[in-house]
Order: structure tokens, then C-alpha cells, then sequence
């Protein structure tokens, strides 16, 4: 039939009208996301490894990870983020084994102020807190090993000399060298 | 209740005038520009609604949400724009034809008022009850071509000289078959009387009994008032803005006001002739006459708009083809069977 086109293209475009908003009012209400969006980045303090596995990884030296030796255990004592050359490839987030480094999704990063565009995750309660709990578990697995030692030499006592040398104590050999792994460029 | 609240009035305020021994001349000469200036707010209200409502369903068809900031639902809106139009700068080139180029802004609007002023807009609610209605429409209605030429030819700009004679070649060409289909109506109903036309109606529309014709008529007068796919006159892809290139500011604003009014006037004029005016629908009548007028004439701008954003703008060659081989041989074609029709069934 001649026009037959055109009665088509009203009943598409009557779909159309008929079919709901794609509109998301931004700044009203958030828009929906996917899940694997980069947005702003989140660090668990309590899952890093201080690997530094996101520092290697990251092409433009945004992370800054600073480590002190407590126990012989490293402690996270600074993760700091420049936020302003990240550029929200998510290379830290695949690098990150524990998940410790991840990204969110908010996007509103703009600040106010110059100095806030650079993220300082770690807060000094926080490292002071991880330093008692090494301190502590180093401490309670000296005892344990002591207390182990103990019940073996009583065992041995005839036969062998004690071991206590090879013990060191833990908390004079961390005595605080704050290892910089990375110098701020 | 509703219903007469409009003829109600009119009737109050003869008493009120005769009341107060004046004579019944000067009684009709008051009410008529009582008349005139209510149907002057009534246009001016509906051109500002239909910038808004234009704006709303495009953004529809396109899936978005349309003007929101200003109000509830982005009504305020339409204040905003019209005092954008009113506040600009109304630029007069130096190379203009300054009387052509300053009247034609003032008299784009005579012809959609003149024409209102014969509409039936509900029962008993024309304000003049015209013998020659339907005559009167048509002469007036043309008018509007010579305002066009006259701002695209005063402007003195290449751009709106084309879209001044688009405007000419285009109007002249589609006043042919609406005219030819409105012949088909005029023998089916005996009468040139607006109000009559619609009396015609109570038993069929005559979207029903004349489904040709509206077809024809329904094309035409949308080529008449400009309207996307027959926007050649403005084509701003092609012509800038055709007729209204040079203009701004106030004058602009006229021009832009009076594409709707005219959008008002078609559909109007559609709802009249074809969709039975007035008339409820199953006897609807719990709906006064008035607000059913409103509700078909904004279902026939609803129907405008949805062919804007359906179909691309024709090509020049393509619009003239459609107007002389196609539309004018069936408007033709459907006054002969209408004749016949009415010579041996005696509908």
C-alpha cells in the first residue's frame, strides 16, 4: 500500500512516546552506576598487606606508601593518594591481592581547597593501634614460644643447653626506621 | 452547570449594559470588543501553553523530560522565554525596508485573531455568528502568505527572499487542495456557516463521512501553518531561518508566537470542519461543549506534533509534486463522488 512507510514510522515513533524517560536527573537523584565504575578511591587499612604491589602498578605514581618495621612486621603508617593525576584505570584496584585498595562510586571528587585533592587514607590512631596489636601478638607469641621452650627444656634438661639466645625481643628490634618506599614527586 | 458559564456571562453583561440605558448599539459595539479581547487573551495564552507543550513532547518523543527547572513541571518556563523574546534588543538592519520590515511582525498576528473571531468554541459561543464562515476562514487565512513575503522581501537578505518565496510557492500550492477538500464539506453540509458545519455533525462527523477530504485538508493545512514535515519556509538547515532571519528581539518574538497561533488556528479549524466542533462524543455531555472543543483541538495538536518528530522535511520539489499530482486530482476525485453520492443517495 502507498504510504504504508509512513504510518509505520507514527506508530514507531508513538513507541516512543509512549516508553519511559532514559533521563536521570543528575544532580537530584544519583545516577545508576555499574558496578565496576572507578569512582573515588577506598582503602581498608586493616585488609593492606603493605605489599606495594599498587604503587608498582599505578602508571602515574599517585600512591604513596609509607611502611615502618614493628615486630618484623611492616605497618602501614602512610597511604596517601594524589587524586589529582589518578586517572581511574583501576590498575591498584587488580593489582591489590587482599582488596585493600578499591574503587567506589562517587564521582563528585571535585574539592575546594588545592591541598584536599591529595587523599591521606591513614590516620595516626590507626597506625598507633596496628603498632599495639603487632606489638601485642609479637608479645604473646614470644610467651607462647617461651612457655613451649620452657616445657621442652624441662624435658631435655639432662641432655641439652638452653636456646633462650636465639630469641630476640621484638620490640627492641623494631625500634621505629620508618621505611619510605617511595619519595612524593 | 459549566456549560453556558461562557454565553452566562455575555448574557450578564448585556443586562448589565442595557440596565444602565444604553442604547443597543453601543451595548453590541462594547460586547464584541469584550469578544475580541477575550479571544485575544484566549490566543495569547494558548500560543504561550503551546511553547511549553511543544517543548514537553518533543522531549517525550525523545525519551527525556523536557523544561523542569523553572516551577512545577517546568511551567514557569514559559515566562521565562517570553520575557527572553520581549527583553532582547529588536535589531533594524540599515539595509532593511524599514515600513515593510517593522509592519510585518504586527500584522502576522491579524489573521489567526481574525479567524477566531468566526469559530464556534462552544455550543452558542461564536463570537460573530458568520453566514460566510467557512468563505471567511479561507480568504483570511491566505492573507497570511502576504506577511510572510512581506518580511522575507523587506529583509533584504538572500536567505529570507528564499524562504519568502518557499513561503509563496508553498501556500499558494496547498491552499489549492484544502480549499478543493473543504468543497467536499460544504456540499455534504449545505452551509458555509461555521456553526452550521457543526449542527451537520450530530449525526456522523465528518472525519467519517468524509474521510478523503480530512485526509486531504489535514496535509494541506498543515503545509499552511508551516509545520514540520512542510517547515520548508523556516528550514533552518537550509535557509537559517528563512523569512525571520534578519528579525530579533520583539519582532522575532511575533513570528515565533504566530507559528503557534496559526498551529492553533489549524487545528482548531480541524476540530471545527471534521471533528465535530463542539460536539461530545457517546454522548458525553457531563463534559461542557467548551472543554470539549479544547480537548479535541489539543488531541489534533498532539497528532501535529507527533508527525514533526516522525517524518524528515521534504524536499521543495517532493512538496510541490505532493500538492499539484497527488492531492489536488483527490480532492477533485472526492468532490465528484461526493456529488454523486449526494445526488443519488441524498445523504
Amino acid at each position: 500500500m502507498y504510504g504504508k512507510g509512513l504510518l509505520k514510522g507514527l506508530k514507531v515513533s508513538l513507541g516512543w512516546f509512549l516508553r519511559k524517560n532514559v533521563t536521570e536527573n543528575y544532580p537530584d537523584e544519583m545516577p545508576n552506576l555499574p558496578d565496576a565504575f572507578h569512582g573515588n578511591p577506598i582503602f581498608d587499612y586493616d585488609k593492606c598487606i603493605a605489599c606495594n604491589l599498587c604503587v608498582t602498578a599505578c602508571p602515574n605514581r599517585v600512591i604513596t606508601l609509607e611502611t615502618e618495621t614493628v615486630a618484623k612486621k611492616k605497618v602501614v603508617t602512610a597511604y596517601n593518594f594524589n587524586m589529582q593525576y589518578c586517572l581511574f584505570c583501576g590498575f591498584c584496584q587488580e593489582a591489590c591481592r587482599p582488596g585493600a585498595i578499591r574503587f567506589g562510586k562517587d564521582f563528585e571528587l571535585t574539592k575546594y581547597k588545592r591541598e584536599d585533592i591529595k587523599i591521606k587514607f591513614v590516620k595516626p590512631e590507626q597506625v598507633e593501634k596496628k603498632k599495639q596489636e603487632v606489638l601485642q601478638a609479637a608479645a604473646e607469641k614470644e610467651a607462647a614460644q617461651k612457655a613451649a621452650e620452657a616445657a621442652e627444656k624441662s624435658e631435655a634438661k639432662a641432655t641439652e643447653k638452653p636456646k633462650a639466645k636465639a630469641v630476640k625481643k621484638p620490640a627492641e628490634a623494631g625500634a621505629a626506621t620508618p621505611n619510605n618506599n617511595m619519595e612524593e614527586s | 452547570m459549566f456549560e453556558t458559564i461562557f454565553v452566562d456571562a455575555a448574557n450578564w453583561l448585556r443586562n448589565l449594559l442595557i440596565s444602565i440605558n444604553l442604547s443597543p448599539f453601543v451595548v453590541e459595539v462594547f460586547l464584541h470588543v469584550v469578544k475580541m479581547v477575550v479571544i485575544l487573551v484566549f490566543v495569547l495564552l494558548n500560543v504561550m501553553w503551546l511553547v511549553y507543550m511543544e517543548r514537553k513532547v518533543s522531549a517525550r518523543f525523545q525519551c527525556r523530560v523536557g523544561p523542569d527547572r523553572n516551577g512545577p513541571y517546568g511551567l514557569a518556563q514559559i515566562f521565562n522565554d517570553v520575557a527572553k523574546l520581549i527583553s532582547k534588543e529588536m535589531i533594524l538592519p540599515t539595509h532593511v525596508n524599514k515600513k515593510m520590515y517593522l509592519l510585518a511582525p504586527i500584522l502576522i498576528f491579524a489573521p489567526p485573531m481574525a479567524i477566531l473571531a468566526v469559530t464556534p468554541m462552544g455550543e452558542g459561543m461564536a463570537a460573530v455568528d458568520l453566514n460566510l464562515g467557512l468563505y471567511y476562514f479561507v480568504a483570511i487565512a491566505g492573507i497570511n502568505t502576504v506577511v510572510v513575503w512581506m518580511a522575507g522581501w523587506s529583509s533584504n537578505n538572500k536567505y529570507s527572499l528564499v524562504g519568502g518565496m518557499r513561503a509563496v510557492a508553498q501556500m499558494v500550492s496547498y491552499e489549492i487542495p484544502l480549499l478543493l477538500a473543504l468543497v467536499g464539506v460544504i456540499v455534504l453540509t449545505g452551509t458555509l456557516n461555521l456553526n452550521g458545519i457543526v449542527d451537520a455533525q450530530k449525526s456522523a462527523w465528518l472525519i467519517f463521512t468524509q474521510p478523503l477530504a480530512f485526509f486531504i485538508y489535514f496535509i494541506a493545512a498543515m503545509a499552511e501553518a508551516n509545520r514540520a514535515p512542510f517547515d520548508l519556509v523556516e528550514g533552518e538547515s537550509e535557509i537559517i531561518s528563512g523569512p525571520y532571519t534578519e528579525y530579533s528581539g520583539m519582532g522575532f518574538a511575533f513570528f515565533f508566537l504566530a507559528e503557534y497561533a496559526n498551529l492553533l488556528v489549524m487545528a482548531i479549524m480541524t476540530t471545527t470542519l471534521f471533528l465535530g466542533g463542539w460536539l461530545a462524543p457517546f454522548g458525553w455531555t457531563f463534559i461542557p461543549s467548551w472543554l470539549w472543543f479544547i480537548i479535541k483541538v489539543y488531541f489534533v495538536i498532539w497528532v501535529v506534533m507527533w508527525m514533526r518528530w516522525t517524518f524528515p522535511r521534504i524536499r521543495i520539489d517532493h512538496l510541490m509534486n505532493l500538492a499539484w499530482k497527488f492531492l489536488v486530482p483527490l480532492a477533485i476525485a472526492n468532490i465528484f463522488v461526493t456529488g454523486l453520492a449526494k445526488y443519488f443517495i441524498g445523504i
